[in-house]
């Protein structure tokens, strides 16, 4: 037990490695979240996600350029690769 | 990911959903059948895959032999796959008007991608040489391929053809737990039933039995491609390994050949000939500018020259209507005029585009592309195949058992390359290295070997500091392979001087501090965090693939290496055990470490693996320690709450919640419960007694742990077990020795345990049952809804289940009672039985969910020797 008490994390990426396994909150460019089961990932940031809901906040401009009140658009995908190179923000997701 | 592969819930489902690809063909620009969508007008999207049918202007180029390459292509298995993407096959009647008068357009030099050159290649070192070197050798060898198809595909096959890959990943991996555990867990009612208590006796399910019977339940609706004969199912892990053993590495050449020197231009001498039978499918209309040192080029100029008139083809804006029909077998009926005129804008656009993609014919010479090629499987090489592309040979384990039953054919798995370096090829008997002859992949080999080793030789100079990568042309070059080419990172000097994400790879040294919780002197700690939970799970994964993988390398038992090889499994095995922080004191934290990985999901997944390569000895430590700390189970502290009758009772949050501790509860009945069975299954009556012994005495709030169900899983396991063993079984006719009975003073210890146990749970016992808890905790309209018909018929039969659950561990008591207690069984559970078996004969039951109800409690009341029929 003292062994696991000590368990150090000694990158970044180790803490990515503690969620393998378990729902994440990614956060991408373009205005998009992402929720999913966290299955693999990568030095360049590119995941594997499955059970994946997609939120794209979305603000739309009138005609006149007023823009109205934000609104979000969901998408589900069952098994989703993502590009490393849009991620943002990964983080458990702890309730 | 670490958790899901062997848990199986790590489904493909990308495409479980047969209807939306059926409506939706992936590839809509190969099939006749969708040729109209495809090029239609409107169809914008779809036009630059539209792109890929080149092969279109090829009447007579395009041959059936050159299916053989497709699966390749397209990703599907060929066998299954029609020609009628073929717009040239003869006998297609798909798109009739197709094959008329087209013109041969030239033909952009991607389309070897699609269509094998001609045999003859006289430069075989080029990458083209992977796919045409085997080709005539290929043909006669599956005639079937060419000539059963057209037949049977022609058209009905439009979305089934390509549906077909979608089938088999989703089953090789099983299901979500959700979907599995519920029939699964739920023991049919027979099978508890009394009479047939012998289930548990010696057959408490193995983990093959119980992924078989995944198999079964998942595959039932899916449906298959009709060209294997055997169904797809879900294999073991056991079956997996023993696949992947089977494949036989090719041994290292010996002597690899000395590098070729550059190749002559000389056709061979069998040119003529095969390239009559093949005629060149790039006939070149665009005059290319011969690349020195382009293999292709030249070659190809050479090619025009002894065959001029093969190079004189029509040019390709021609309008198609002048050509062909005069020379066309005879047609199928005229389809009409504006079906002509729509293809023959569809044949403009398509001209069109392939002059403007043909700019870009014969921008890499045949060197150009090898150099790449070789680069990119240099990439692939590592010094343990096995581990480095561990999914893609389960994968291709499964693949192959598939094919087993047709094929008999070489297992090729890896491609050793250089003793200590192999690439692994995932594709089995289709693959493009099965069709190279042994010769062509000697040859590779040695070319990736050199790739290699001068990589490994440029890392030491440049480790040693003594780079001189820009003084010789060849060193500029070399630099560009180290250059992660399939995304890896690699640390270069010079090109990019600041190193990429310093990424340690390899074994990492356990810098393992000495806690400050050692200087602690009291027993009590603290519990573990999650981030250390999680973290030491992950590294308890690593030393689970280690051992694994270990375990499949096993030398053969006469061997020298056969010792060693069993001391290191031995260590890995016992590190195992220490992480898995079993030996710890019982009230070291609450909950205990071991207690701990088991709440996260990942560690639940995780058991089964490790309890397969623990002794006997250890995994009976782990039940016992298991059965101490259950009620510090999460899946128990926290289990989840009774239904409602109404969802919309609920806020998200909630909803969430319950889901979560659902799918919790699922995954530890379907990972650990089964291991804890089969554990139990091996124990004997004292050690029974003493399992259930420590159940009264270490759970205090026993009625919470059996109002789980993973505490009744438990409390059924070890009440049946007795039983199993109490009972002694009729002598066997066969066997005239009379079978030993259990120990007096065993089964005088466990009659008083039970005594003490039934005792503790009989007041608590109707209030087990998920229905009267439910019951209960609604209020208001709810109370209404729930268990009458407005409920929805799942969730209802989901409830008869977890009430089937509980009946069960009532005929576990009810079967080991004495005399006098099972009278008090019954009185205590009066009320409930009649309020069932009243459910079961209300006319508005319906009949299944009333049949339900009914073998629920006759699985009680056949273990007092009742039936619900004596009931008025």
């Amino acid at each position: 037990m003292e062994q696991v008490a000590a368990g150090t994390i000694s990158e970044p990426l180790d803490l990515v490695k503690l969620s393998l396994g378990e729902r994440v909150f990614i956060k991408l460019r373009g205005d998009r979240t992402l929720t999913g089961n966290l299955h693999a990932y990568d030095a360049h940031m590119n995941l594997v996600l499955s059970q994946v809901e997609e939120n794209i906040h979305i603000v739309d401009v009138g005609e006149d350029g007023t823009a109205a009140p934000p609104r979000i658009e969901r998408r589900g995908f069952e098994m989703l690769f993502i590009r490393g190179d849009s991620v943002i923000l990964v983080s458990p997701l702890l309730e | 990911m670490s958790g899901g592969f062997f848990g199986f819930n790590s489904a493909f489902p990308e495409r479980r959903n047969d209807s939306s690809s059926q409506s939706k063909p992936p590839f809509p620009g190969f099939q006749a059948d969708h040729v109209d969508q495809a090029f239609g007008i409107g169809q914008g999207a779809e036009e630059d895959v539209a792109v890929y049918t080149w092969g279109q202007g090829l009447d007579d180029a395009l041959r059936d032999a050159h299916d053989d390459f497709n699966h390749e292509t397209f990703g599907v298995d060929p066998r299954g796959l029609g020609t009628d993407f073929q717009f040239a096959a003869p006998k297609q009647t798909a798109a009739p008007s197709k094959t008329s008068g087209k013109p041969r357009g030239p033909i952009a030099s991607t389309q070897s991608r699609y269509k094998p050159k001609p045999v003859a290649d006289p430069f075989a070192m080029s990458e083209d040489d992977f796919y045409s070197s085997r080709v005539t050798k290929s043909v006669p060898k599956k005639p079937v391929d060419t000539k059963a198809k057209p037949s049977k595909l022609s058209s009905a096959a439009g979305g089934s053809l390509w549906n077909k890959p979608n089938v088999a990943p989703s089953q090789l991996w099983g299901t979500q737990p959700t979907s599995v555990a519920r029939p699964e867990a739920v023991a049919p009612p027979g099978q508890v039933a009394p009479q047939t208590f012998q289930r548990p006796v010696g057959h408490i399910k193995t983990l093959e039995e119980i992924e078989a019977e995944m198999a079964g339940i998942d595959l039932e609706p899916l449906t298959h491609q009709p060209q294997l004969p055997q169904q797809p199912r879900i294999l073991s892990l056991e079956e997996i390994e023993r696949e992947m053993m089977t494949t036989t590495p090719i041994p290292p050449m010996s002597q690899p050949p000395p590098p070729l020197p550059p190749q002559p231009i000389l056709p061979p001498p069998s040119l003529p000939v095969q390239s009559l039978l093949s005629p060149p499918s790039r006939p070149d209309s665009t005059p290319t500018v011969p690349l020195p040192g382009s293999g292709y080029a030249s070659g190809h100029a050479l090619l025009d020259s002894i065959f001029p008139q093969l190079g004189a083809t029509p040019r390709p804006d021609l309008p198609p209507a002048h050509l062909g029909p005069a020379s066309e077998p005879p047609l199928p009926p005229q389809p009409s005029p504006e079906e002509l005129a729509r293809l023959d804008a569809l044949r403009k656009r398509v001209a069109a585009k392939i002059e403007s993609m043909s700019r870009y014919n014969h921008t890499m010479g045949s060197s150009d592309k090898d150099y790449i090629t070789r680069m990119q499987l240099s990439q692939l090489v590592t010094d343990d195949p096995y581990t480095s592309d561990f999914y893609a040979q389960v994968f291709s384990a499964i693949k192959r058992s598939r094919l087993a039953a047709e094929q008999a054919d070489e297992k090729t798995a890896v491609v050793q390359i250089a003793p200590g370096a192999a690439l692994s090829v995932s594709a089995p008997t289709e693959s493009r290295f099965g069709k190279m002859g042994s010769k062509t992949m000697q040859r590779l080999s040695t070319q990736v070997k050199r790739l290699v080793d001068s990589r490994a030789a440029h890392k030491k100079t440049m480790d040693s500091g003594r780079f001189d990568g820009y003084v010789f042309e060849g060193r500029l070059i070399f630099l560009a392979t180290l250059k992660g080419a399939l995304g890896r990172v690699s640390r270069s000097g010079i090109a990019a001087p600041r190193p990429v994400l310093a990424v340690p790879v390899g074994s990492k040294p356990e810098h393992r501090p000495t806690s400050a919780l050692n200087q602690t002197s009291g027993v009590h700690r603290p519990a573990l965090t999650r981030k250390q939970v999680m973290y030491a799970l992950e590294e308890m994964y690593d030393l689970v693939l280690e051992l694994e993988q270990l375990r499949r390398t096993q030398p053969s038992p006469e061997s020298d290496e056969m010792k060693a090889w069993d001391e290191e499994c031995q260590l890995k095995v016992e590190e195992i055990w220490r992480r898995l922080m079993v030996m710890e004191p019982l009230d070291v934290s609450t909950p205990h470490p071991f207690i701990a990985l088991l709440n996260a999901v990942k560690g639940q997944r995780l058991m089964p693996r490790v309890l397969r390569h623990l002794p006997h000895s250890q995994a009976l430590t782990l039940l016992t320690l298991l059965i101490a700390t259950y009620p510090q189970l999460d899946v128990i502290a926290h289990a989840p709450p009774p239904p409602v009758a109404d969802a919309s009772l609920l806020n998200k949050m909630d909803r969430v919640e319950r889901a979560r501790r659902e799918a919790e509860t699922d995954c530890f009945l379907q990972c650990v419960v089964p291991g804890m069975d089969m554990l139990i299954s091996t124990c004997n009556l004292g050690l029974v007694a003493g399992l259930l012994n420590i159940c009264t005495q270490k759970m205090p709030n026993l009625k919470q742990v059996a109002s789980t169900r993973p505490g009744v899983a438990l409390f059924t396991a070890l009440l049946s077990r007795a039983q199993s063993l109490i009972r002694v079984p009729p002598a066997d006719p066969n066997n005239p020795q009379p079978i030993p009975g259990p120990d007096p003073a065993e089964v005088d210890h466990w009659q008083r345990t039970f005594a003490y146990f039934l005792h503790l749970i009989l007041p608590h016992l109707p209030e087990l049952f998920p229905a009267s808890v439910a019951q209960k905790a609604a209020f208001g309209p709810g109370a209404y809804l729930l268990g009458g018909e407005g409920v929805g018929e799942k969730e209802s039969l989901e409830m008869e289940r977890r009430e089937a659950e509980v009946w069960g561990l009532a005929a576990a008591l009810a079967v080991n009672a004495p005399e006098e207690e099972q009278t008090n069984l019954v009185a205590a559970l009066r009320d409930k039985i009649l309020h069932t078996v009243q459910g079961a004969r209300n006319p508005v039951t319906p009949p299944f969910k009333a049949e339900m109800r009914l073998r629920n409690v006759n699985m009680f009341l056949h273990g007092l020797g009742l039936d619900a029929s004596m009931i008025e």
